[in-house]
């Protein structure tokens, strides 16, 4: 009030700048938006979003190409994504262009990724229908995962059923042959180290999955994401599953064993003479050779979870662990 | 005294104003001619300063009339009101200068909105005159809360007066003063009057105040008008309700 | 009883409240306009108040940041520290903290100067120098806390963002051009706009609540510590509750 003018110059050098920064933000805003561009759109059908919501970005061979503008459920199996794409892009894309939903880095939002594809084809057009491109991401390696996991459960499955076979089969107890004794306590030692090795698996996805749980570790990080970590966590209880199955069949296999043996030291019983069959004989080692192979089978999907790049550290320290029991393993059964 | 009527400026009639169940103004009745000086006496909490709010609209009566000349304040609109105020000056018993302004600021603030075309040179002339009359050139460009007491009282003297209203409203103008000072303020009073030709209600409990400037002295006693009449008349009076005052 | 006596005090502030509002719509808006005080209040209430507003800012800005950087280190997402912090600020943090600091500095000012301006009758000195109080007081105040409050957001925002951009340096290394970019990558219209709609709304309840409060003043300097200290605190429960409703509305509308 008591000096006006200077007041007044100084409440236009303050408005000024507060609108100037509003506008410098809106412009800049503006850019990013393509607000002030002339955009196109897109559409895509996919089956499975996994979570993808409008507003994701859409990516053009990883470059930020546009946003997702709408989401609308088409029927039971397919969703329709409708995507706004800057038009400074459009020049680029062709109609063979391939859609996929992925994920920002490694965790983070859901993005439709559009990637070009070798070949010639004319450029899109306004509202142009791209088709869907299978993806190995995350999403699918997790459901790789799963897909092993319910191997490991059919395979355990198969070799309990086997087992059940083989036990309540009769012909067994007539086996006559010692080598085909020792083949079969061989093969029975195979499986039991599968089934161990399957259990040692087992323990290790639970730790890893209280990990998860608890947000801890690499793998805890990339699974915060709520669908793949049910989708893990399914996995695992299949793999549960399996290790149960496999302790059963274990259970099972070493009675029997017992039995057979008893039966093979004793060499009596009506049977052994069935058991001089050598036809029986290859059927029955044939069946072993095959349980072999199952278990071998699953032990190569075991590895092969282990080398996951998601699991790699965690079993390494499995690794080392395992080693020492075993040690200890083998001082008991030095011991005995 | 009544009969032989002036001109009235100010007429007041079964005047009724109350705060809640309190009637503090109850059938007041007043008549203030042009050119004279009534002087209001009363205890304190008599309705005062609630009777002369009553008078320039900021207060709403509850029932009677005021006549300000000629026009019924109660009725008026926003703008008939700011046209009966500019004539009518009205000295706040708090003063009421405006405190985030200067004194100059203050003394221009009424000038500039009631006499829109104003030029600057006259607003600066009406400024200092005023400040001269009260003898406070000198803190022209001060701001309120620099002066004293006293310098206030004299600075919202000046501030009503810069107008040349044609009826001033004097809310206790000399309490708080010293008596020389006191007896220049009543000067300016009526001097002022001489000027203008302004009529004026003057509340105070100053007795050589009211001995000087009062033409008609009314008292203010349970919300209506006791009795009127002359400082002297007034002074003889053997009643007790009176005689209070004058002693 | 007595609890039905508030409900009918608290209604009745409700209404003349209401009622005071309406009257700057259709007094306060009408000429004449008081152009010289409403600059002048303008200068009071948005330029003095910079400093304040600022340094808040600033420093909200900066522990923002130091206080959101472990949790999202721990989750690995370090990056996005600009853009979480670029986010909060601008949509609500910015908005709220300048708002709250506003009604207390203004909101109480302007209660503290119209309380003591009644009570010292130099409210109606105006009415009787044939100044509207209304007009010359109140619609100012009202005018310049709305228009002032967002560009103080703004001015507010920017600052905090500056602050944030401190922030990240502490512990880590960013440029400012990719703090900046980063910032403004993650920023919408969606996120600025209802922002900086709601904050008019913020300055008019500022504006609306302290003229109310200072108009109201009862005698004596009780009287007006009361109307200044209830003009802050029911101004900054009207920025939560404006807060409330634009969240709700910006949700309806879809721009959230
Ligand atoms: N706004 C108001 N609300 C309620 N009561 C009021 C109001 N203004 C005045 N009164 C009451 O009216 C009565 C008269 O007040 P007023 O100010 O006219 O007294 P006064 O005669 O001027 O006294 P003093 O000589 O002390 O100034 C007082 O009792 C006061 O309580
Ligand atoms: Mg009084």
């Amino acid at each position: 009030m008591r000096n006006p003018k200077a007041n007044n110059i100084k409440l236009g050098a303050f408005v000024l700048s507060a609108l100037v920064l509003m506008i410098f933000a809106f412009f800049i805003i503006g850019k990013n938006n393509n607000i002030f561009g002339n955009d196109f759109r897109l559409k895509v059908q996919f089956s499975n979003l996994n979570g993808l919501t409008k507003g994701n970005n859409v990516l053009f061979s990883g470059l930020q190409a546009g946003t997702v503008k709408e989401v609308e459920l088409i029927n039971d199996s397919t969703i329709e994504v409708t995507m706004q794409i800057n038009s400074k892009v459009k020049s680029f894309i062709h109609k063979n262009a391939l859609a996929a939903v992925g994920t920002e880095g490694l965790m983070g939002n859901k993005v439709v990724n559009i990637s070009p594809v070798k070949g010639i084809s004319k450029k899109v057009e306004e509202g142009d229908l791209l088709k869907v491109k299978n993806t190995a991401n995350m999403d699918e390696i997790i459901a790789k995962l799963s897909k092993t996991n319910d191997n490991v459960a059919i395979i355990s499955e198969v070799l309990k059923g086997t087992v059940l076979r083989i036990d309540s089969s009769a012909i067994l107890k007539l086996i006559n042959d010692q080598s085909i004794g020792i083949n079969l306590k061989a093969s029975l030692k195979n499986i039991y180290k599968t089934t161990s090795n399957a259990n040692e698996m087992t323990i290790g996805l639970n730790h890893l999955v209280n990990d998860i749980k608890k947000g801890k570790g690499t793998a805890g990080l990339l699974l915060t994401d709520t669908s793949m970590a049910s989708t893990l966590k399914d996995a695992i209880v299949q793999i549960k599953a399996a290790g149960v199955n496999a302790n059963q069949m274990t259970n099972q296999m070493n009675t029997m064993v017992k039995d057979l043996n008893h039966e093979l030291t004793n060499g009596k019983g009506p049977l052994n003479r069935l058991l001089k069959d050598s036809l029986t004989a290859k059927n029955i080692s044939l069946t072993i050779e095959n349980l072999q192979k199952g278990t071998d089978g699953f032990n190569q999907n075991m590895e092969a979870l282990k080398h996951n790049f998601l699991f790699r550290g965690y079993f390494r320290k499995l690794d080392s662990k395992k080693k020492e029991e075993q040690s200890e393993l083998l001082k008991s059964s030095q011991k005995k | 005294m009544e009969t032989e009527i002036k001109e009235p400026v100010i007429v007041i009639k079964d005047l009724v104003k109350a705060f809640g169940d309190k009637k503090v103004l109850d059938g007041f009745n007043l008549t203030v001619e042009k050119g004279s000086n009534v002087v209001i006496l009363g205890k304190s909490g008599s309705g005062k300063s609630v009777l002369i709010k009553c008078i320039i609209g900021l207060l709403q009566s509850d029932s009677g009339s005021i006549l300000v000349f000629k026009g019924n304040i109660s009725q008026m609109n926003e703008d008939e009101l700011d046209q009966a105020r500019s004539k009518i000056g009205f000295l706040f018993q708090s003063n009421a200068l405006y405190d985030s302004m200067t004194i100059r600021e203050n003394l221009e603030f009424p000038l500039l909105r009631h006499w829109v075309d104003i030029t600057k040179e006259e607003v600066e002339r009406l400024v200092n005159e005023a400040l001269e009359n009260v003898d406070l050139l000198h803190t022209m460009d001060m701001m309120p809360s620099e002066l004293s007491g006293g310098m206030l009282k004299r600075v919202a003297l000046a501030r009503t007066m810069i107008l040349r209203p044609e009826v001033i409203l004097y809310d206790e103008p000399t309490t708080g003063l010293d008596p020389v000072t006191s007896r220049e303020i009543e000067n300016l009073i009526l001097k002022l009057q001489k000027k203008n030709h302004s009529s004026s209600i003057i509340i105070s409990h100053d007795m050589n105040c009211v001995k000087n400037t009062a033409d008609l002295v009314v008292l203010l006693l349970e919300g209506k008008c006791y009795t009127k009449g002359t400082y002297e008349e007034l002074k003889q009076s053997t009643d007790e309700n009176i005689k209070q005052f004058f002693e | 009883m007595s609890l039905v006596i508030r409900f009918k005090n608290f209604l009745d502030e409700t209404g003349n409240i209401a009622r005071f509002t309406a009257r700057f719509f259709s007094v306060g808006i009408k000429p004449r306009y008081e152009n010289k005080e409403l600059f002048n209040q303008c200068y009071i209430i948005g330029y003095r108040s910079l400093p304040l507003v600022g340094l808040t800012a600033f420093i909200m800005g900066l522990v923002l940041t130091m206080q959101l950087r472990p949790s999202l280190v721990d989750y690995g997402v370090e990056s996005q520290l600009p853009v979480m912090v670029g986010l909060a600020i601008v949509r609500e943090i910015g908005p709220v903290i300048t708002a709250l600091i506003f009604a207390g500095k203004i909101g109480s000012s302007i209660g503290a100067e119209l309380g003591s301006m009644k009570v010292t009758e130099q409210i109606d000195a105006m009415t009787v120098s044939g100044i509207k109080p209304f007009k010359y007081l109140v619609a100012t105040r009202v005018l310049a806390t709305t228009l002032m409050l967002p560009l103080l957001t703004i001015l507010g925002d920017a600052i905090s963002l500056f602050g944030a951009y401190l922030g990240v340096n502490i512990r880590s290394v960013t440029s400012f051009d990719l703090f900046f970019l980063q910032v403004f990558k993650s920023l919408d219209f969606s996120d600025v706009l209802p922002a900086i709609i709601k904050t008019l709304f913020f300055g008019f309840a500022v504006g609306i609540v302290g003229c109310y409060k200072g108009f109201n003043s009862t005698k004596g300097t009780q009287g007006v510590g009361i109307s200044a200290n209830s003009a802050v605190v029911l101004s900054s429960v009207m920025i939560f509750i404006i807060d409330l409703l634009a969240v709700q509305i910006t949700e309806l509308m879809g721009l959230n």
